[in-house]
């Protein structure tokens, strides 16, 4: 029998590390700073590069992409050759991915202040970075694969399938959500428009969550968990289960996000149920984690990685707790938009994603460089700064959100609201907002302890060459592709899920029979599954990469097909010409600005069903009223009011006003100034073009709009300068101020109402 | 020490049964509420259960709202408790654009004899009430609810005669 030598690629995995660490603790103390914004307005420095709205991206995308994003390509390509006994296919990609990957950030760190931005969340990168995420990706997935086909070990261990779900679902969200038509090199609008949008998006956004700070991190658990306690992981059967279930399950749970919105029923009964399906799948991990665990709780004491491990799981299976709890309509009607919310990611990111990374580290970084940890006494100062902030953070979250979730809607004995003036329940938040502040930088010393506790430690070592001897394998026999496809697993699959969607079809007199028939496959089904002991169909399956893959494509594409193609045949249903007028040429342009500044992460645009927001906002928001939003702006957060009926509601004056110092109508706001906007002249070139490409994407612009633009605009502006010189405010026309109120001034329907299609403002 | 999965050993132990409770449990559910909600239409769609809470909330306000007529509010502005309350209410919603004293900026000055919408009591608890959204005077009605709409009133109502020194008149002279 041949014998070989395989030398590992760990350099790629200590670089990884690296940037995962620097990124890491710059995205953090991003957040710092905007957690920092909410509390003192004055904390972005009167400088629009550091305002909330533009910050706030920077800092998700930089936690979630720099930070995870680089940790579990480290674990990654560091577990992966382990697995596969093979070195990764090519060391070019590896390093084109690394190099591409830290330049995507590089640029996501520059654009983000400029305001350069898609508007939509976690997908806020331009188009032509958009474009190198795509290729580096797929430079990832190739490299991946490639090594998967020369692989010395036929069974794939369940780590390798949560990265073959992480990389082709990634791939797919991230390309789908992103297809939009350029105006130019640093702007473009979304294909999809209002509710589509927001499904295309949340399906995105969820499974963000899902696919990349989820999957990839229970693959990393299921190698370096098991390793570092030396123990057995504790049940095959449960990684199996809750690996089919948790993919399958999670692509459809976007419209959570969504509940109560102008997104329609059934949709919103798709995302709560799948939700509340995914809890176990969910819990399926944590246990697989924490059960493994067991047996060693005496190291436990003693050793941080396992802290960490712990701990991290338990967050996790928190965190996964409070998801479908969330989910539930009515909990959700309290919830959403409300900090609690961003509690319940944070649970997530630093409870879960950040201790997992911890953990890694602290596991990792001796190895790499062939020594000890330095210090464990700091490791697990670490440990305990991080967990209180955690605590801290989320404990102040969830009370900030419940007192203000529950002041919007409160009403008196007289039928009024409680709390008529915003401003109110924003002022009964405020502590929370510095205790969360607190929280927050406890964490991020933690992650500094964290830092200087593995410098020592690599300057006390040398990077190791890891090497490994091994058999060539013996050709083994070759199951043909067809035996797995054709055979019971998946004509059973088949069947049930045809059988499901013949009930799910609504006004259907045929529902009770698909039930009754779907009942008798499940017995049937129980009757054939697979006795004591015996998978041979998966262990088999488990030998073949890539049917593997083509299955797991399947999992994840049945969910968003099934979701996506009645949403998008809804656009002919939404009565399209009249109802709605196109924005104007400046109302437009005043969007974009709304959309570069990032009001969207503070104020939604999205009266929802409940009487609470009725009461405080306005009629209910219809579907047919965001026809022409790209991007849809509905906002997950408000820690401003909603705008969605703003129009008429103010005058001129109040917004110019309220814009340059928000303070001087509102007293206590904690939104930033806009008073650069004032000076900024309106880039009316980008006018046509923006006018242009709308109705190259469907909106029936008549056709004399493009060529009229310019002067539409600024006929539309001088009307509005003229009446605020009227009341002693001096704007210019062409001020990007003027546009942003003309735009402010179109949020309303009724005033987009009964205008068939001109596109100047109804006077 | 295994050779497979670099070392890793896989146990293979039954699934808790508490689990599959769960997992099995939130199935069952989800065809009943399927059903019940999208199958049969049997639970109220969004928009019914918005009207029927919206209709309660009506309910509400018109079972608390005390008959008002122009001599009542008089009445209402010479008593200084509902004054009071309407002059706390005035601070805080409506100083933004009427003013500190009433004297005011964006929205017109109230201390004058001069209204744009007439200075009857009914007519200026109408404007409060229903608002005059496109010159940018708020629907306060909704929002502020019969009772405080009705001490707010009797407030601006108690201001007339002070004649601050502000916004320079507009609209007509209350005879
Ligand atoms: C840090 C969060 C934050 C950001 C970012 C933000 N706002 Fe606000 N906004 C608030 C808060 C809080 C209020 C309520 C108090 C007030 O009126 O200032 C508010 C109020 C408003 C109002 C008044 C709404 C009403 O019904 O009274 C408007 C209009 C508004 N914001 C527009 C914008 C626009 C346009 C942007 C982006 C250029 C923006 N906001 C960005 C927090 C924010
Ligand atoms: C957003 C600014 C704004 C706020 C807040 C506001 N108002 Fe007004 N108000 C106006 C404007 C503007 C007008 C003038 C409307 C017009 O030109 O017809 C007005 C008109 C009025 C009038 C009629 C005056 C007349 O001459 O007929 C009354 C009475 C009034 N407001 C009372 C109130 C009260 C009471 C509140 C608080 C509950 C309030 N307003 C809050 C802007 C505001």
């Amino acid at each position: 029998m041949k014998q070989i030598e395989i030398t590992y690629d760990d350099r790629i995995s200590r670089q990884f590390i690296a940037a995962s660490i620097i990124f890491g603790l710059v995205g953090m103390l991003v957040g710092v700073l905007a957690a920092a914004q909410l509390s003192f307005f004055q904390a972005n420095l009167g400088t629009s590069f550091l305002s909330f709205g533009r910050i706030r991206p920077l800092h998700t995308n930089a936690v979630i992409f720099a930070f995870v994003g680089n940790m579990i390509f480290a674990g990654i390509y560091y577990s992966t050759q382990r697995l596969l006994k093979a070195r990764m296919a090519s060391d070019l990609l590896s390093q084109f991915h690394f190099w591409g990957w830290q330049a995507i950030i590089l640029a996501a760190a520059i654009t983000l202040p400029l305001g350069i931005t898609q508007g939509k969340e976690y997908a806020e990168l331009e188009w032509p970075i958009d474009l190198a995420i795509a290729i580096v990706w797929v430079a990832f997935a190739v490299n991946f694969f490639w090594t998967l086909a020369r692989r010395r070990e036929k069974q794939l261990y369940v780590a390798i399938w949560f990265y073959i779900a992480t990389i082709l679902t990634v791939a797919l969200l991230h390309i789908v959500n992103n297809l939009s038509l350029p105006t130019s090199m640093t702007h473009s609008f979304p294909v999809f428009a209002g509710v589509q949008g927001a499904l295309v998006q949340w399906w995105y956004g969820h499974n963000a969550v899902a696919f990349f700070l989820t999957t990839p991190v229970l693959g990393i658990m299921y190698y370096f968990l098991p390793k570092a306690a030396e123990r057995p992981v504790y049940s095959y059967r449960l990684s199996l289960v809750h690996f089919w279930s948790l993919i399958f399950i999670y692509i459809w749970a976007g419209p959570h996000h969504l509940l109560y919105t102008a997104l329609p029923d059934w949709a919103q009964s798709l995302g709560m149920l799948f939700s509340l399906m995914l809890w176990a799948p969910s819990w399926g991990g944590m246990l697989n984690g924490l059960l493994t665990l067991k047996g060693s709780w005496g190291k436990l004491r003693t050793d941080p990685v396992l802290k960490f491990f712990a701990a991290g799981v338990t967050f996790y299976g928190m965190a996964t707790f409070e998801g479908p709890l969330l989910s539930i309509k009515s909990v959700n009607a309290l919830a959403h938009y409300t900090d609690w919310i961003i509690g319940h990611v944070h649970a997530g990111a630093l409870g879960w994603n950040g201790f997992m990374a911890a953990a890694m580290f602290y596991w990792m970084v001796p190895k790499l460089y062939g020594t000890k940890l330095y210090s464990r006494a700091l490791a697990d100062m670490h440990f305990w700064l991080g967990t209180f902030g955690i605590i801290l953070y989320v404990v102040a979250m969830w009370v900030s959100g419940v007192t203000q979730g529950l002041m919007l809607k409160a009403v008196t004995a007289s039928g009024a609201l409680q709390y008529p003036s915003f401003l109110e329940t924003l002022e009964a938040v405020k502590p929370f907002y510095m205790m969360r502040l607190i929280g927050g930088s406890f964490y991020v010393i933690g992650f500094v302890l964290m830092i200087y506790n593995l410098w020592k430690t690599v300057k006390s070592g040398a990077p190791v060459e890891a090497r490994l001897t091994v058999t060539e394998p013996e050709a083994v026999a070759h199951v043909p592709a067809g035996r797995l496809v054709f055979s019971k697993p998946i004509a059973i699959i088949f069947v049930m899920l045809g059988l499901l969607l013949g009930f799910a079809t609504r006004n259907h007199g045929h529902w009770v029979v698909y039930l009754v028939a779907l009942a008798i496959t499940c017995v049937v089904a129980y009757a054939w599954s697979p006795r004591e002991g015996d998978y041979s169909w998966h262990r088999m399956l488990e030998g073949k990469a890539f049917l593997f893959s083509a299955f797991t494509l399947l999992a994840v594409l049945i969910g968003g097909i099934v979701e996506f193609v009645p949403a998008l045949a809804l656009k002919q249903a939404v009565p399209t010409e009249n109802a709605q007028r196109p924005y104007s040429a400046l109302e437009l342009a005043g969007r974009n600005i709304y959309v570069r500044e990032g009001c969207y992460t503070c104020h939604s645009q999205m009266v929802r069903s409940l009487v609470g927001d009725t009461a405080r906002y306005g009629e209910a928001s219809k579907p047919e009223e965001f026809i022409y939003d790209m991007p849809y702006q509905w906002g997950s957060k408000r820690t401003g009011p909603d705008l969605h009926r703003l129009g008429g509601r103010y005058p001129d004056l109040w917004h110019y006003q309220h814009m340059l110092d928000p303070r001087a109508t509102s007293p206590g706001s904690n939104m930033p100034s806009y008073a650069f906007l004032k000076d900024a002249v309106l880039d009316t070139n980008a006018l046509a073009t923006n006018v242009r490409t709308m109705q190259a994407l469907g909106v029936p612009y008549p056709a004399k709009a493009v060529l009229e633009a310019e002067a539409q605009a600024r006929t539309d502006g001088e009307r509005i300068a003229a009446g605020l010189k009227a009341q002693g405010a001096d704007v210019a026309a062409n001020s990007e101020l003027t546009a942003l109120i003309a735009y402010l001034q179109s949020l309303s329907s009724k005033e987009k109402a009964n205008v068939s299609s001109g596109i100047s403002r109804a006077e | 020490m295994s050779d497979h999965h670099d070392g890793i050993e896989e146990h293979d132990n039954h699934l808790p049964n508490w689990w599959l409770v769960t997992l099995f449990g939130s199935i069952v559910f989800s065809f009943a509420y399927w059903t019940y909600y999208e199958t049969l239409g049997v639970g109220a769609a969004q928009a019914q259960e918005l009207a029927g809470e919206e209709a309660a909330l009506r309910a509400l306000r018109e079972k608390s709202a005390p008959p008002i007529s122009d001599e009542s509010l008089l009445a209402l502005s010479k008593d200084q408790k509902v004054v009071a309350s309407g002059e706390t209410i005035f601070k805080t919603n409506c100083v933004a654009c009427h003013g500190m004293r009433a004297e005011g900026s964006v929205g017109p000055n109230l201390t004058d004899a001069y209204w744009l919408h007439g200075g009857k009591p009914m007519q200026i608890h109408g404007v409060i009430t229903k608002g005059v959204t496109e010159k940018g005077m708020l629907a306060w009605g909704n929002v502020l609810g019969d009772a405080k709409v009705r001490d707010v009133t009797a407030f601006v109502l108690s201001l007339k005669g002070t004649n601050v020194q502000g916004k320079p008149p507009q609209g007509e002279k209350d005879p």
